[in-house]
């Protein structure tokens, strides 16, 4: 514990602009990965059997998968042994109950981050899970959820309180052996997200988590689980940010949405992790699963994120149109700038009749980021008058980056209608000078042209995400063009 | 999924078989080099909607049978039809064996035909069909058009098999290099008979001087029951042009690769292709083009009809290498499902590495225009041929593309014939 404490201390005190790392005592289990520690995990967060049986049997499968390489990205091998697989701001016995409870220097962070957590949750009418690390830590808003009939609550939490509905829906739509880093998280998540809305509930307000990566070479494994039951209504927003240090983290997380008949899912992301520095040097390795299943009928699940962080982003929200009628959409902006690489983009999964999809993807690339857009559409045999329609469109600045789409289209069924579009380019010089023409500085016109290519996405997202977003980009892309 | 692999043992006695000529040594690297990477598996990106466990069966049937030496069988009367209905100077190959008299009775001025064996015997090989193909190779041809050469009547390669009795696997290889200036178009033509299985697989390596132009058409038109890997390589020099256009009619299990290379500035290719199919066929289509300097073009629309329980695949890759500024790439991909068990895979790629560029791609996958049907019927036509009318328009947009209008004609009775076979099991 003190090495770790004093890589804290000497994390704190290394250059960055807006670099912190919160100095408290975290509860971090040595490196490496066996049953044990499996099991230890499982115990600290007072786990039922089931779970414990839940993670061991991912445990066991993950052992026997290997890493996946398809993917258009370059890194250097991970050490899985040389991770800490769980890491908590403080013990379990006292974790605070409520804001007031939550240390001072932890708020300081939001601060720094310009996320007043108090305010903002007020202000905005929003009710904020924020994940520290692996253990959340504070959760406002319960109230005016609960007489909603409303569950929001960290996933440990709803193992203990509600263990029938984390058992009827965990791993449901994204089972332990999906992939090789679902099955890591399967077995080793520390916490996250847990939202149940009954039937026919309109959310009172958007849910939304600020997930934050602290503690140094601890690997973070979330697990959000958000079912909407029969004709209910929620809007999810995630968002991220993080300190610098110098060794990758790796960042695992699974998300798993379940839209019952008639009811729709919106899930919003703006993740702004650490991207490494200016020589592609640290940053975080973002390899994520994401799935919604539409199970009932009139179903609709609709993904839209904004992502400009992370070293490397590895990730896919899918959805599985299984009821009749469901709607599936994709909505994403995706940035990479200096040494980032993303290789982005969608499943869906076309199983009921009359389904409908919509995939729209803008990928910016700068510096000497690769950006690339992977998809599936797949229309089953029995998917009569599935529909998709699929915009893909890239827009490269400067002559190192590179911009990539492997759109995979499976159709098997006649009455099926699938368009796929589309386009790679580049800010034109004609566009540039006609900006700078009406005295528009060459990077607010390279701004101005770059959020108007991502209007199409940005108009779905939730008003202040939006903003946010916009910001978010311009600071992104500094130093991007001259 | 591990797949069934050719028989190491039994390629090299047939390797050993082959006449000691100036192609043995090539043959034997061949074969160690295809022995060390193995043939793909469904788990390999390129092949993963393409299983050659059917073809590999097949080989290793030919393999284990009486192999002395290939022979041309009776495909007389298949050669005398294709000869006669297309207007050029053709170069057979039967079974994998080149018939010397069509050699011998080329007329043009400004081309030359060899044997490869004749040569050095330098072949390319580097993916396992061509490992194969470069192993088991009888002999090939090599054609070279002279500088400043403009062909009158188009080259005809005819790559006829015959499996009559026993299953068949042949090998050709035809090396093409137009000299600098110089005009030549070419008609690569596929045809086969018999009830037994067979397998042919095919290399073709197309090198285009500077400021040459080559028109080249490919028409596959084997039995429905045999299958076919088809591979075609095009080096395009400076300000040269390649218009390439391929129909696949016939084959159960058939397989094209096209790679198109633009590593001088100035080349202009523009590929399309055609793939109908119905019953079991399965017919793969897969493309890439590399734009390793700019300027250059690459232009592709393939289109597709499938019935039955057949199945589509179209890749097209375009990648733009770093430099490579001044690129225009444009892929397109449409595709018509006209039953129940039919299926399209399509992928449409673009890696792109340099920014001063124009790339796009579309592809749809549909069935007929509602309106269009509604109008033809207002026009007293029934809906059958209502759908054979918009179906044949849908597949002529690529014969008006292909680069010899002599054969316009042809293709378009051939196109009309195979629909109306296709359309048959369709409901009306």
């Amino acid at each position: 514990m003190t090495t770790e404490s004093d890589k804290l201390e000497s994390l704190v005190n290394r250059r960055y602009e807006h670099g912190f790392v919160t100095d408290i005592a975290a509860d971090t289990m040595p490196p490496g990965l066996d049953e044990d520690v499996v099991r230890a995990i499982s115990a600290r967060k007072n786990e039922p059997e089931f779970m414990l049986e839940w993670r061991l049997r991912a445990y066991r499968q993950w052992r026997q998968m290997q890493e996946p390489t398809w993917a258009h990205v370059h890194y250097p091998p991970i050490d899985f042994e040389a991770i800490s697989y769980f890491s908590a701001p403080m013990s379990d016995d006292d974790r605070p109950k409520s804001l007031d409870d939550v240390d001072p220097k932890l708020l300081e962070t939001y601060d720094k981050l310009g996320i007043p957590l108090h305010e903002r949750a007020r202000l905005a009418g929003v009710a904020v899970d924020a994940v520290f690390d692996s253990v959340s830590v504070a959760t406002t808003f319960k109230k005016k959820l609960s007489e909603a009939g409303v569950i929001f609550c960290p996933f440990s939490e709803a193992v203990e309180n509600h263990p029938e509905l984390v058992r009827k829906y965990l791993g449901s739509v994204v089972p332990q052996r999906d992939n090789f880093y679902a099955s890591l998280n399967s077995a080793v998540f520390s916490d996250g997200s847990f939202v149940y809305i009954p039937k026919g509930v309109r959310c009172p307000m958007e849910l939304s988590t600020y997930f934050r990566i602290n503690a140094a070479n601890t690997g973070q494994f979330e697990r959000t689980l958000i079912i909407a039951d029969e004709g209910s209504h929620v809007s999810y927003l995630e968002g991220c940010t993080a300190p610098m240090r110098d060794e990758n983290q790796l960042h695992a997380a699974v998300v798993e949405l379940v839209a019952l008949g008639d009811a729709e899912i919106k899930y919003s992301t703006v993740q702004n992790w650490y991207p490494g520095d200016e020589n592609g040097k640290g940053g975080i390795y973002n390899f994520v699963t994401k799935r919604g299943d539409c199970r009932g009928a009139n179903s609709k699940i609709s993904w839209t994120q904004v992502e400009t962080g992370s070293a490397i982003t590895w990730k896919y929200p899918s959805c599985i149109l299984r009821g009749d009628n469901s709607v599936g959409e994709f909505y994403s902006v995706a940035v990479a700038n200096n040494y980032q690489q993303a290789d982005t983009g969608t499943k869906m999964i076309h199983i009921g009749r009359n389904t409908s999809s919509t995939i729209v993807s803008k990928g910016i690339s700068a510096g000497h980021a690769q950006n690339a857009y992977r998809g599936l559409v797949r229309v089953m045999p029995q998917a009569d008058g599935a529909r998709n329609h699929t915009q893909c469109d890239s827009l490269l600045i400067g002559k190192e980056c590179g911009a990539h789409t492997f759109p995979y289209m499976e159709i098997k069924n006649p009455g099926a209608k699938v368009e796929h579009e589309a386009t790679t380019s580049k800010i034109s010089a004609n566009q540039l000078f006609y900006c700078r023409q009406r005295g528009i500085s060459e990077e607010d016109a390279v701004n101005m042209i770059v959020n108007g290519f991502c209007k199409e996405v940005f108009k779905e997202l939730p008003m202040e995400f939006a903003v946010e977003a916009q910001a978010l980009l311009n600071v992104s892309l500094e130093g991007a063009v001259g | 999924m591990k797949p069934a692999t050719l028989s190491y043992d039994a390629l090299l006695a047939s390797v050993e078989k082959l006449p000691d000529d100036g192609l043995a040594v090539t043959r034997r690297a061949a074969l160690d080099h295809l022995h060390k990477h193995g043939l793909p598996t469904t788990r390999h990106e390129d092949w993963k909607y393409t299983d050659l466990t059917k073809i590999v069966d097949i080989g290793n049937q030919f393999l284990d049978g009486q192999w002395d030496q290939p022979t041309s069988q009776a495909t007389g009367d298949l050669v005398n039809s294709i000869r006669d209905s297309i207007e050029a100077d053709w170069l057979v190959m039967s079974n994998g064996i080149i018939d010397q008299e069509s050699i011998a009775g080329l007329g043009q001025t400004g081309i030359s035909v060899t044997r490869l064996s004749e040569a050095d015997g330098e072949m390319e090989f580097s993916t396992p069909l061509s490992d194969l193909n470069a192993a088991l190779l009888y002999d090939g041809l090599r054609i070279h058009v002279a500088a400043d050469a403009a062909l009158t009547r188009p080259i005809g390669i005819l790559l006829v098999d015959d499996a009559t009795t026993s299953p068949g696997m042949s090998q050709t290889r035809i090396e093409i290099e137009l000299a600098a200036s110089s005009t030549a178009s070419f008609i690569e033509y596929h045809a086969s008979s018999g009830s037994a299985d067979h397998y042919a697989n095919s290399v073709s390596n197309l090198k285009l001087g500077d400021n040459s132009h080559a028109d080249y058409v490919r028409i596959q038109e084997r039995d429905r029951s045999h299958n076919q890997t088809n591979r075609l390589t095009v080096g395009l020099g400076r300000d040269s042009r390649f218009n390439h256009c391929a129909f696949d009619f016939g084959g159960r299990l058939v397989r094209n690769d096209l790679t198109v290379d633009i590593a001088h500035p100035g080349a202009t290719a523009a590929f399309d292709g055609l793939y109908l199919a119905g019953g079991q066929q399965h017919i793969d289509n897969h493309t890439r083009a590399d734009h390793r300097v700019g300027p250059g073009i690459s232009h592709q629309e393939y289109r597709g009809i499938m019935t039955g329980h057949a199945r589509g695949v179209w890749n097209g890759k375009a990648i733009v290498h770093d430099g490579a500024d001044g690129t225009d790439a444009e892929q397109a991909n449409h595709n018509l499902l006209l039953s129940d068990k039919a299926e399209i895979d399509a992928k449409p790629e673009l890696e792109i590495y340099a920014d001063d560029v124009k790339c796009s791609h579309g592809t749809t996958v549909g069935q007929l225009d509602e309106t269009a049907l509604f109008y033809l019927r207002t026009r007293g036509l029934n809906e059958h041929e209502a759908k054979q009318i918009l179906t044949r328009a849908f597949a002529q947009a690529i014969v008006s593309k292909s680069p010899i209008d002599s054969i316009h004609e042809m293709l378009t009775t051939k196109i009309a014939e195979r629909l109306s076979g296709l359309m048959q099991g369709v409901e009306a």
